[in-house]
């Protein structure tokens, strides 16, 4: 009751002070405009007629440039760029794992933008949904290149297939906005399953996705169990719920295996898509590892500090092209003599989980320090374990704190991804030499327009991510609090 | 050169088992001399004591990474040993059948020689690169805050569009589109000023300078010139400091290097002489003048373009974390633009700058790793050329991680010695 006494007193005062504070609407005309913004003095002027005279002329060039490129090689090898090798009578493959993702994140997305309308409208805040059109500003880049991308294709399925994907996404994010509660929970667990339920439709059945998806399986098992009140508490009672979840975790994982479907391991992926899962397997693969490195070096165990700096220090160190030549060179000469050489992608994405976890320990150790003292010395002074100040007061903070700082290193991860082409991997930007290479195409110098084609593609979705990782950092206010 | 790095890295690994076991040792003793001395009523049952359990974590972890290292070593000997591959580093001093054009490096040249050719030329990407990338990116940074609208926009544009696209294809697009098929054959060299300016998507020549009588001594008088040149100007700093007349110390600097050159050079009897690129029977530049391979243009071109935009987002935070005060003061002291942001805005903003800048520098030189996308012969290329030689691997990428790390030591300690002395002394 207090409480609210002192907001309601507060929020006199605040609409008390917010009186009239806008500052009155200075609409110039165009030539009122022009004056203040190109044409203030002679100074500005001249650099005006200048720089616009040299920006009309690189606008001017790049226009005819494209106007007379022959965009030929991209029709051609489209499919290439965006999935490598596929085979064209298994095409629906990648259609259908793309819907099953949009599925995934469109319900996931809309349970979840519900999940904080809900939280707003109970702290009597004035809660917002996001209309359709801030979304498409949002997200401008992407959704243009991938029109953009579909306009090479030589047949109409591409066209109604995109269309049938922003169909998928409005709907399935309705859907999520109007689930009820209790599913709307589960949202993260739920759009987690889907995504490797769509990397399992281009795979097939793998032993690989039966481990993911047991593995997420029994996470959320064991969060569902220890709501269960019934359970016995303590030691005993993890061990009867880590087995409840096992079990069903392991049900899952069989299920998943008795399904006989064959699909594409990942040494026959490429293209885009490769770019894209390397970026998610390793930033998803290098969280946990990153998390416990700064939590290594942040402690004060001789050992385990020492072993985490040195990690750290010497990733950051090096090149990450030197960390993938021993990934190609040197990793599978680490495996008992008996085993057979992984795929290259495989060794691969060993080396960027590392590379990624360096990274990823600077960024929560910087989120560490920004916890206040306070905050440990109180939950110790409550009499909560070591291991539990940690995961209950400390990471929580933590990792809230370095959310864009987390985009920003997926934006860096998903760029250099593009290293893979140097080590033969068929990724986005290899495609461009191995389509310049072809028959057709050889010695016509057409690797610009290819190289900008891939440079489009990676500038949609690192911007898109970059200025999402910008509203993160308003939307959290981080430094400002 | 590189066997001293190997020997360091030796003592180092060497130096951190000793520290990590000792310092374990040490903890254990005192624990138990620390038990041995409080009463029962003080102290923990031994297996709660928090001090005993630390131990016993570090035991464990140390036993589970030597275990797991000494596993993956045994597979690593069955492998080499397997394939025949020797472990030693004798195959420095084998010739390595590697030469770089325009570089004194022959084929007869050993492995080791080869590598530190190479990463002479990676130093020398950065030392070209890293300045060029700090003025571009400053002066984009400052244009961000332009009050001419154009100016702006294009300065957003630009670090929008080259920050979200990878450093490699930047490199790929501007050696392929612009470097070798933008600029003319090397026979068809451009040659506006004749033999004084030569381009071509081979090289790019200009004249310099050749060495006669006398060179050695002429090369040690101007680096005396040099030294002096530096004490002239400090003294005109100091008298400037003392007594407020106009220092002009670059006048005096640059007027005493000169004359001391110009004195030598007559007294010396010209010890050097102009030296003009030489072109062969097909009209390309082989030889003498100052030349620079196309690639080593291109990936420094390519490097300045893309951290640029990188360093034009911290110059921009950091003019934003400058107070709005010291602006106002400055115009209200009718400085112009250029004084404000020379005298006023930019002193401050750098002191911010500089710690983030550091990380961008060092990003700048592992990104240089790239050049082995166009065949530029610096560190990463020449050591892949080496494993196409069938020159054994491992030893090979340990060198390549030595190598840029101990650039990346050495960039991070002359960084952080400037941002010491950027920093304002506090009490």
């Amino acid at each position: 009751m207090v409480d609210k006494a002192a907001n309601y007193l507060g929020d006199d005062i605040m609409s008390a002070l917010a009186v009239d504070s806008t500052p009155p609407s200075a609409k110039l005309s165009p030539g009122d405009w022009m004056k203040k913004n190109l044409f203030s003095n002679a100074a500005n002027s001249i650099v005006s007629l200048i720089v616009g005279l040299a920006a009309a002329a690189l606008v001017w060039f790049g226009l005819k440039w494209i106007i007379n490129a022959d965009f030929a090689i991209i029709r051609a090898n489209l499919r290439i760029f965006l999935i490598g090798q596929f085979p064209k009578e298994e095409l629906w493959r990648p259609w259908a794992s793309a819907y099953v993702l949009i599925l995934g994140a469109g319900l996931m997305t809309g349970a979840m933008a519900r999940n904080s309308y809900e939280l707003d409208i109970s702290q009597e805040l004035e809660p917002v949904k996001e209309s359709w059109g801030q979304m498409v500003r949002r997200f401008w880049p992407v959704l243009l290149v991938s029109i953009f991308f579909v306009s090479f294709a030589r047949t109409i399925m591409p066209y109604i297939g995109l269309a049938a994907a922003f169909v998928l996404i409005v709907v399935t994010r309705e859907l999520g906005w109007r689930m009820p509660a209790a599913v709307r929970q589960r949202a993260l667990y739920i759009g987690v399953l889907l995504f490797i339920v769509s990397m399992l439709v281009i795979a097939g059945t793998s032993r690989l996705g039966g481990y993911a998806l047991g593995l997420v399986v029994f996470i959320w098992m064991m969060s569902e169990l220890s709501q269960v009140e019934t359970l016995p508490v303590g030691f005993v009672g993890t061990l009867v719920r880590a087995a409840i979840a096992l079990v069903i975790a392991a049900a899952v994982a069989v299920i998943q295996n008795l399904i006989p479907h064959d699909g594409f391991g990942w040494e026959n992926w490429g293209g885009l898509h490769i770019s894209l899962f390397t970026t998610v397997v390793g930033i998803t693969l290098g969280m946990p590892f990153g998390i416990l490195l700064a939590l290594g070096r942040k402690s004060n165990l001789p050992v385990l500090k020492t072993a985490s700096v040195i990690f750290i220090e010497f990733v950051r160190g090096v090149p990450l092209i030197s960390l993938l030549l021993f990934s190609n060179l040197m990793l599978p000469l680490f495996l008992p003599i008996d085993f057979e050489r992984p795929a290259d992608l495989t060794l691969a994405i060993v080396v960027i989980t590392g590379f990624s976890a360096a990274y990823i320990a600077e960024i929560v150790r910087g989120g560490l320090q920004a916890v206040p003292k306070g905050q440990t010395e109180a939950a110790q002074a409550s009499g909560m374990s070591a291991a539990s100040v940690q995961r209950f007061i400390v990471l929580p903070q933590a990792l809230r704190a370095v959310i864009p700082a987390m985009v920003g290193q997926f934006i860096a991860l998903f760029k250099d991804t593009s290293l893979l082409s140097i080590i033969g991997i068929l990724e986005f930007l290899r495609v461009s030499d191995t389509s310049n290479a072809q028959q057709e195409f050889v010695g016509k110098g057409l690797a610009s327009v290819t190289y900008l084609f891939v440079a489009i593609g990676y500038w949609a979705f690192a911007y898109t991510m970059s200025k999402e990782s910008r509203r993160l950092e308003a939307k959290l206010g981080v430094g400002h609090r | 050169m590189i066997n001293f790095l190997l020997l360091l890295l030796g003592l180092a690994a060497i130096g951190t088992a000793i520290y990590v076991v000792g310092r374990l040792i040490f903890d254990i003793f005192a624990m138990f001399r620390d038990r041995a001395t409080r009463d029962d009523g003080d102290k923990a049952v031994l297996w709660r004591d928090v001090k005993a359990i630390g131990i016993v974590a570090q035991v464990a972890a140390l036993l589970a990474i030597v275990g797991v290292g000494a596993f993956l070593w045994g597979n690593f000997r069955d492998r080499t040993d397997a394939i025949g591959l020797k472990l030693g580093f004798d195959f420095l001093d084998q010739p390595a059948g590697i030469t770089i054009a325009d570089n004194p490096l022959i084929a007869g040249d050993s492995v080791g020689t080869a590598i530190v050719a190479g990463f002479f030329n990676t130093i020398r990407i950065i030392m070209v690169g890293i300045p060029l990338a700090l003025i571009l990116g400053t002066l984009i940074g400052i244009a961000r805050f332009s009050s001419n609208w154009i100016v702006r926009k294009l300065a957003t544009g630009y670090v929008e569009f080259f920050r979200n696209i990878p450093p490699l294809v930047v490199i790929v697009f501007v050696w392929s589109a612009v470097f070798l098929n933008g600029f003319p054959t090397a026979q068809n060299a451009w040659k506006p000023l004749g033999e004084w300016f030569i381009l071509s998507n081979n090289r790019f020549a200009i004249p310099s300078i050749m060495g006669q009588d006398n060179f050695g001594v002429f090369r040690w008088i101007l680096l005396a010139a040099l030294l002096l040149a530096a004490g002239v100007a400090y003294w005109r700093t100091k008298v400037f400091d003392n007594t407020g007349t106009p220092h002009h110390r670059v006048m005096w600097g640059l007027g005493t290097f000169f004359g001391i050159g110009l004195i030598a050079y007559l007294i010396l009897g010209g010890p050097v002489s102009m030296s003009k690129p030489m072109l062969d029977d097909r009209g390309r530049v082989f030889s003498n003048g100052f030349r620079i391979q196309m690639p080593f243009a291109a990936i420094t071109v390519a490097l300045v373009i893309y951290t640029a935009t990188h360093i034009a987002e911290i110059v921009r935070g950091s003019i934003m974390a400058v107070h709005k005060g010291q602006e106002e003061a400055a115009n209200a002291l009718a400085l112009s633009t250029f004084q404000r942001y020379r005298f006023v805005v930019l002193p401050q903003a750098m002191r911010v700058a500089f710690p983030p800048l550091i990380s961008q520098f060092l990003n700048f030189s592992k990104n240089s790793s790239l050049a082995i996308a166009i065949g530029a012969a610096e560190t990463t290329n020449i050591i892949n050329n080496l494993f196409g030689q069938s020159q054994p691997a491992p030893q090979l990428i340990l060198i390549l991680a030595l190598l840029y790390l101990t650039l990346s030591l050495i960039l991070s300690a002359v960084g952080n010695l400037i941002n010491r002395r950027l920093q304002i002394v506090g009490r």
